[in-house]
């Protein structure tokens, strides 16, 4: 098993190094260069030129990919044009922002869609069945943003029970270490601040989580009726195990492969959804930043975030993989 | 004392009284309500302002940089103003009255050279150190002498001093004794003064540029730790200190208690700034109240925020802005003078006023606004559809067909809604008899990019000023040359033009600078190269109970002397 993780680790390597060169390519393929975005309507000729000189942009593009490479063996990812500031500076606080939203609205979408697939599956073709169903197709179907913005003005706005914008109470005035606010808060014993971070992640999450919610809801209903309708169900029960014990032992052990699959896909989704969230509720993510970065023409931050996600996902799926060895003995890595 | 106006830029002798120093005690009626619905509420006198509280303040975008010398951007300085200070400010409210700071006085030579400034004394930077001359001449000449690699981001040094070292025209910057500095340079500049208000030319503490490496040795600006947030970065002499700046997020002062203008002491115990992007966003936040202050607001949102008895609309006063049709004379047929005054005539100015600024602008008669220094009416044509189509057919134009870009993917402060804006501009157009091709094209990179390179016939565009004076609206934003040529943008040769606007440039006297300017108006009302459409001024918003704010055309606004009615 060990093996097979640095194996799969190794791999990872020649994958980011290709997808380093695509990048490259594709980012030096955009229209328009960063002058236009640092000096705007003040540009001129000889100030663009200077610019273009100090940032190395006048270089062949293989001498300025290999200075890039060079860089991030040294663990220099470089800096933003927009506000010099080196990369991980600014990926450090706006990375856990993403991660909490991501966790935040991955509970959610486990924590609700798993438990309304099983009881959807129990209750096949009945009406609790139909309204699962209609509840994820709404899921589905609604965009991010719409609802985003539904459940801002109605909770926020309206009923003003929860806020509408940003990870903390700004007036609190907290000064984050990790600038992942829960755990921060927690360490400080702020848990008046606590409960803020909390009450600040409910409406994004559920804004993010809905699709990821729906998907799961429909994997778990079909694979535990596929399950239910296997010999292996029909001779628990008939061995006289209580429903529960059938429920959990025989069906549901057997019903978490493809639902595990799914979520570990989900968090690529998460993250392609937080750009347009972190949009919505004005949250200080990473998906707002590349998305700015991209307009900004800001290629040294898009290159590099695109690449620290790539690996993560890497990651991820690895971690899905190995999962799986455990959720189910028979498959084996070597 | 009152500050001099307009004409003080270059007025030799200024004595400061005690109160000078840009602080005011405080106005609360500076928040202002609308009169629409006449539920105005009478704000308490002064006497009655409460110290203390936290102001959360939305601004349109994140600061770039902590270090006021390398910005260039309206963010950064906003904040900045209310944590630094130069040698001269902006009275509150004014967008060109020059007030003493930490220059208490300034004499000009009688050749316009030499700027001998008296630097107040008893004044301590935020560490402890004190303000005197040596530390302003540090500044100054950190400023002129900034390496190439630095040059890329301090746009105002290079533009104000006219260039970097040796070639710049600032010729020598010296200490005189300790509470005197003179500022020298190679030909006069009457905008020099003005220009000296900017946020970017403010002093800071050379312990902390040393210790911030902000002393033109690092030349990697991501290695600038002044420049890069941290304990050592934004250290100045205002009302407030620089605390803290969460990237993305945002950036927190606090009240400087020791403050040497005691008239000018903070109410506020700290103020947040926070990005907030959207405009939706801006409003929802004034509504719950985890937002205090929008700096600014969409005019489209002024209806739903006067309906709400909570918050306030602010409405600045003077414009600093001009939005324009702007033309490249490359082109067939706007480079026909009855075509441009035609379009000039066509275009229902009243009525993008109404629709689009929720009638916080006026019509623009000059390319620069009204109360910019030296601005006088130039009668430019008024809407008169009937007139626009006789000079269309004096012109003698027969292809009538023009190009006409707005950009998309952004609003600009004089310009909240470019694609209303341009649909209402086309149809008044082509009820004139115009040919008008729409065409847009995204504002970064590709619209500003491309207006640059002279591929546009005809687009929108617009600018804010730098400061009020007329070199940056007719020259640095319009018609100044570019490499001794005219610019690619407009295509407009007025060689005339040129002379005298860099004649009034140098002039050392009220007088003939005045002359010069108001020549140089002349000479571009005659050829009209673009047409001035509109002046606004970009309207904010706040919670009711945010009291003493003063509002700037120009956005300089300073926030010691607002405090929360709760």
């Amino acid at each position: 098993m060990l093996k097979y993780i640095v194996r799969r680790l190794l791999a990872t390597i020649p994958v980011l190094l290709g997808l380093s060169i695509v990048l490259f390519a594709f980012v030096h393929l955009l229209p328009g260069d960063p002058c236009t975005a640092i000096l705007g309507q003040r540009q001129t000729p000889a100030a663009c030129a200077r610019l273009r000189e100090n940032l190395g942009l006048n270089d062949p593009l293989y001498v300025q990919y290999l200075d890039y490479i060079g860089g991030l063996l040294r663990g220099d990812f470089g800096a933003s044009v927009i506000n010099s500031k080196p990369f991980f500076d600014e990926f450090s606080v706006r990375f856990p922002g993403t991660v909490e939203l991501t966790v935040a609205a991955l509970i959610f979408a486990v924590g609700v869609g798993i438990p309304l697939g099983r009881l959807a599956a129990r209750h096949a073709q009945g009406w609790i069945d139909g309204l699962v169903t209609a509840i994820s197709l709404f899921g589905i179907s609604i965009p991010v943003f719409v609802l985003g913005l539904v459940l801002v003005l109605i909770f926020g706005v309206t009923l003003g029970w929860l806020p509408t914008q940003g990870r903390i109470e700004a007036r609190a005035g907290f000064e984050p270490t990790t600038n992942f606010l829960l755990l921060d808060t927690a360490l400080a014993g702020r848990w008046d601040l606590f409960v803020d971070v909390l009450r600040h992640l409910i409406l994004p999450a559920i804004a993010l989580g809905s699709i990821p919610l729906a998907i799961i809801a429909r994997i778990t209903r079909a694979s535990v009726i596929e399950v239910s309708n296997e010999d292996y169900v029909r001779t628990a029960r008939a061995k006289g195990l209580t429903e529960r014990r059938v429920d959990d032992r025989h069906i549901m052990r057997n019903a978490w492969l493809p639902v595990t699959t799914v979520v570990g896909l989900q968090v690529g989704g998460l993250l392609g959804g937080a750009v347009l969230t972190e949009t919505v509720f004005g949250w200080n993510g990473v998906g707002r930043w590349v998305v700015d970065a991209i307009g900004n023409r800001d290629l040294t931050i898009v290159q590099s975030t695109i690449l620290v996600f790539a690996l993560i996902f890497l990651i991820v799926n690895l971690i899905v993989d190995v999962g799986y060895a455990f959720l189910n003995p028979r498959i084996r890595y070597s | 004392m009152r500050p001099l106006r307009k004409g003080a830029v270059l007025i030799g002798v200024l004595v400061a009284s005690a109160a000078c120093g840009g602080a005011s005690s405080p106005s609360p009626s500076a928040v202002t309500s609308p009169p629409a619905d006449g539920a105005t509420p009478t704000p308490p006198p002064a006497n009655q302002a409460k110290a203390g509280g936290t102001l959360v303040v939305a601004l349109p975008g994140d600061i770039t940089r902590t270090d006021p010398a390398l910005i260039d951007d309206s963010n950064s300085s906003y904040v900045m103003q209310q944590v630094m200070e130069g040698l001269v400010a902006l009275a509150p409210g004014s967008t060109s009255e020059v007030v003493p700071a930490l220059a208490e006085s300034w004499t000009l030579s009688p050749d316009g050279k030499t700027y001998t400034f008296k630097i107040r004394q008893g004044v301590k930077f935020h560490d402890g150190t004190p303000l005197d001359a040596d530390a302003v001449v540090y500044n100054y000449l950190r400023w002129k002498s900034f390496p190439t690699e630095l040059q890329d981001y301090s746009y105002y040094a290079g533009a104000v001093f006219g260039g970097y070292g040796e070639s710049s025209n600032v010729a020598s910057v010296v200490a005189v004794d300790p509470a005197t500095v003179a500022i020298t340079l190679k030909s006069p500049s009457s905008s020099f003064l003005l220009a000296q208000t900017l946020t970017v030319f403010a002093i800071s503490s050379p312990t902390a540029l040393k210790a911030g490496k902000a002393d033109n040795t690092e030349l990697d600006i991501s290695k600038v730790e002044y420049a890069q947030g941290g304990p050592t970065a934004m250290v100045g002499t205002g009302p407030f200190k620089f605390k803290s700046w969460v990237v993305g997020d945002n950036v927190t002062i606090e009240k400087n208690p020791d403050y040497w203008n005691k008239d000018a002491t903070a109410y506020l115990d700290a103020i947040v700034f926070k990005p907030v992007a959207e405009e939706a966003q801006r409003l929802n936040g004034l509504a719950t109240g985890e937002i205090d202050f929008a700096q600014t607001i969409a005019p489209v949102d002024i209806a739903t925020i006067r309906a709400n008895s909570e918050l306030a609309v602010i409405d600045r006063g003077e414009s600093c802005n001009t939005m324009q049709i702007s033309i490249n004379q490359n082109y067939v047929p706007v480079n026909n003078l009855k075509i441009r005054e035609a379009i000039a005539s066509a275009v229902n100015r009243d009525y993008l006023i109404e629709t689009f600024y929720a009638g916080l602008a006026v019509p623009a008669d000059n390319w620069m606004p009204v109360n910019t220094l030296y601005a006088k009416p130039l009668n430019l044509p008024t809407y008169d559809p009937e007139r626009a189509k006789q000079l269309i057919a004096e012109s003698g134009e027969t292809d009538l067909t023009i190009d006409f870009y707005y950009p998309s993917d952004v609003t600009r402060p004089y310009m909240p809604d470019p694609k209303g804006i341009f649909e209402a501009i086309t149809s008044d157009l082509e009820a004139v008899g115009l040919t008008i091709v729409p065409k847009t094209e995204t504002w970064r990179p590709d619209y500003l990019d491309d207006e640059y390179a002279g591929k546009f016939e005809m687009w929108l565009l617009g600018w804010t000023c730098d400061w009020s004076g007329p070199d940056n609206f007719l020259k640095t934003a319009f018609f100044g040359y570019v490499d001794g040529a005219p610019s690619t943008e407009f295509a407009y040769r007025n060689d005339e033009l040129e002379k005298t606007m860099n004649d009034a440039l140098a002039a050392t006297d009220e007088a003939t600078a005045k002359a010069l300017w108001e020549k140089a108006q002349d000479l571009i009302r005659a050829d009209m190269p673009t047409v001035p459409l509109i002046n606004s001024t970009p309207p904010a918003a706040a919670r009711a109970d945010v009291m003493g704010f003063v509002g700037s055309g120009g956005l300089n606004e300073y926030f010691h002397s607002v405090w929360l009615d709760r």
